[in-house]
């Protein structure tokens, strides 16, 4: 018997045998019943909601991790980075809003909201308490317009620093 | 009426903050890309710069959706719509995902961007230095130079200004450099001639010396005050007082040597001099009293001698006897005078003299009996040898002396030379008698101006011939050297001080206690 290959190790004969076990397993299923197969899932529709909804909170939680090192790191003694910071929170605030937006939207009727679609339409009030609720969050652009407005004076406050510096005389 | 809302201001919201959310995203990114052209090195502007891009991608994406919709509906297109809307939802996810992820990058750019202009502060600094630095070279180098020619300058000055011998020596011993006093030492003019040329070894009269400086220098390092006889060029011996220190480096061992001589010849010959002297002199005192003891009773042997010899007839065996006793105590007479004479306990007679001619008439005397002999007299007489106070007699008494002994010191033909030369610088003048004779050896040479000392055989010399003229010399302030090499001759150098000015005419002169002979 010759002696295993310095690559082939114990660990990799296992793999090997998992690896061809997972294999022999999927060609069984597929040639099996129909009923049983290890097939793709469908996705209705409240999953696209769902992802969603898991992307706003992953975008806000992205932002409020870089709020906090912002903070660490100490820029937010500069004025650029400060309003970058600010936007931000406003974003996270913004994320809460059209969050709560998107689940608040699911618990009110669509025969609450009443006339033909644009700026005349009425909202019935007095069918659900949630209907004020949704007017509010609705005018989400409240918050988000702010937030990129304060990083655009961010990032306009920080040129003006670097055009400062590049203007001043080497020692 | 008072149960709805007007959905307008949402409406309106929706429309315009989503323009209005388009417009300032493309600021931001317009700020951005003016941030990373400032400063196109830094990491952090990149990162902005992806970081507005997403964020513009983000706004575009669901402002697009939102007044896609509002107008949508609007025109009665609600089909359109449903159709559009699940792609505005998903990409507006996406958008979310990716500003997310792109933001989460944040920290890590910082810390990279941290690096790279922490590094870049420490290449402007050096490069500050080397510009610092390339500024003040020219300067730098200046200064330097001009300590390391002070530095030079202060050493050289010890080096070649000292009075003593001052060399260097490679690791075998050969010379690498020499002062001035060297050179002069040693008998040369340039030190090309010795530098990188000769050896120290072969310098040493004694090889032993130099043997065993070596190994003292090896063992210990140094040497102090070792006492060694050198030769110089022209063959002359000096005495030097020698200190020498190895110079060494961890790995190959003694590379060279640096060492200090002091010449003390000329000290050596003045404590000889002066140990003569006090032996002269004290053989001088002994025989002044000698002399006179004997003096009298032999003036009195003599008288007597001579009152027979009157009453005596002359043939007659008792005349003849009375004549040998006359001789012999005129002979004993004249040993006590030359006693006398070098004891300086006769009377000088000093008056100006003329030294050349003193010294023609004692040649005249002797120039036809050397003639005879094969004896070749040459002269060389200063003709401005300036007129000196002196007992012109005694005088020629030493320079017969001393033609005498040189004539005796040469067997066969040979030379004699006598020269006079003034020498205003000490304030003297010389009279040399050189012969090339068999020369005296170096042993006898510190005994030649003792009293009764001689070479000759029994009965042809008192030796008292140099004793007297030393005394001579003596007593006109003077001195008598003599350099000899045996089979090359000898040569006898009287040295007599010139007073500057009128010589006094005539002056008498008794020193000591001296018999009336």
């Amino acid at each position: 018997m010759e002696p295993p290959s310095p690559e082939k190790t114990p660990s990799s004969h296992r793999k090997s045998r998992g690896l061809g076990f997972f294999l022999l397993a999927s060609v069984a299923s597929l040639s099996g019943s129909a009923d049983f197969a290890w097939a793709f899932q469908s996705h209705p529709a409240p999953e696209g909601l769902y992802a969603h909804q898991l992307a706003h909170v992953y975008f806000a939680a992205s932002m409020g991790i870089l709020v906090y090192w912002l903070h660490r790191n100490r820029l937010t003694d500069q004025t650029g980075w400060r309003l970058i910071q600010i936007s931000c929170v406003l974003f996270i605030a913004w994320n809460v809003v059209a969050f709560s937006g998107h689940w608040v939207e699911e618990l009110i009727s669509a025969n609450m909201i009443r006339g033909h679609p644009g700026w005349t339409q009425r909202l019935d009030t007095g069918a659900s308490p949630w209907a004020v609720v949704y007017f509010i969050l609705k005018l989400d652009h409240l918050l988000c317009v702010p937030a990129i407005l304060c990083l655009v004076l961010g990032l306009r406050s920080l040129y003006k620093k670097v055009l400062a510096e590049a203007e001043r005389p080497h020692e | 009426m008072s149960d709805s809302y007007s959905m307008a201001p949402v409406w309106f919201v929706d429309v315009f903050g989503a323009a209005t959310m388009v417009v300032l995203s493309f600021a931001a990114v317009w700020y951005a890309r003016r941030l990373v052209k400032a400063q196109p090195t830094n990491a952090m502007w990149t990162y902005i710069l992806w970081f507005s891009a997403a964020l513009a991608v983000f706004a575009v994406s669901r402002s697009v959706g939102h007044i896609a919709k509002r107008f949508l509906l609007l025109l009665d297109m609600p089909d359109v719509w449903v159709a559009l809307r699940p792609y505005s939802g998903a990409f507006n996810t996406l958008a979310f995902v990716v500003v997310a992820a792109i933001t989460l990058f944040f920290q890590r750019v910082d810390k990279i961007n941290a690096g790279i202009l922490q590094d870049k502060r420490a290449l402007e600094d050096a490069g500050q230095e080397v510009m610092r630095l390339n500024r003040n070279l020219e300067s730098l180098v200046r200064q330097r130079t001009e300590e390391l020619s002070r530095s030079e300058k202060k050493y050289r000055r010890v080096f070649e200004g000292s009075m003593d011998m001052i060399f260097i020596l490679d690791g075998d011993a050969r010379f690498v450099d020499i002062n001035n006093a060297g050179l002069t030492s040693l008998g040369y003019a340039a030190k090309e001639e010795l530098v990188g040329v000769l050896d120290f070894r072969s310098f040493f009269v004694h090889e032993p010396d130099y043997i065993g400086l070596m190994n003292e220098l090896r063992t210990n390092g140094f040497v102090r005050d070792r006492e060694c006889r050198l030769r110089s060029n022209q063959g002359s011996e000096l005495f030097v007082l020698l200190s020498a220190t190895a110079r060494t480096d961890g790995q190959s061992g003694i590379t060279g040597y640096e060492g200090i001589a002091k010449d003390l010849t000329a000290r050596l010959l003045m404590e000889k001099q002066l140990q003569r002297a006090d032996k002269l002199a004290s053989l001088g005192q002994i025989s002044t009293g000698i002399a006179h003891e004997i003096n009298n009773p032999l003036g009195v042997m003599l008288g007597y001698t001579q009152l027979l010899l009157r009453e005596n007839t002359e043939g007659t065996q008792v005349y003849e006897d009375l004549k040998i006793i006359e001789k012999h105590a005129r002979n004993c007479k004249t040993v006590v005078d030359d006693l006398l004479k070098f004891a300086r306990g006769t009377r000088t007679n000093k008056t100006s003299i003329e030294v050349n001619q003193c010294v023609q008439e004692v040649l005249s005397l002797v120039s036809h009996q050397f003639e005879l002999d094969k004896i070749t007299l040459e002269t060389d007489l200063d003709p401005d040898l300036p007129t000196l106070v002196a007992d012109g007699e005694k005088l020629k008494q030493v320079i017969m002396n001393l033609l005498m002994n040189a004539r005796q010191a040469i067997q066969g033909s040979g030379s004699i030379s006598v020269a006079t030369k003034a020498d205003p610088a000490e304030q003297c003048l010389r009279i040399s008698i050189r012969d090339t004779g068999c020369g005296i050896p170096d042993e006898l040479i510190d005994k030649i101006f003792d009293p009764f000392f001689t070479t000759k055989p029994v009965g042809e010399g008192t030796g008292l011939g140099l004793s007297v003229s030393y005394g001579i010399i003596q007593d006109h302030n003077g001195l008598i050297e003599a350099h000899s090499e045996v089979d090359s001759g000898s040569t006898f150098t009287v040295v007599l001080p010139v007073t500057m000015g009128t010589p006094p005419q005539s002056v008498s002169t008794s020193e000591g206690p001296g018999p009336s002979t």
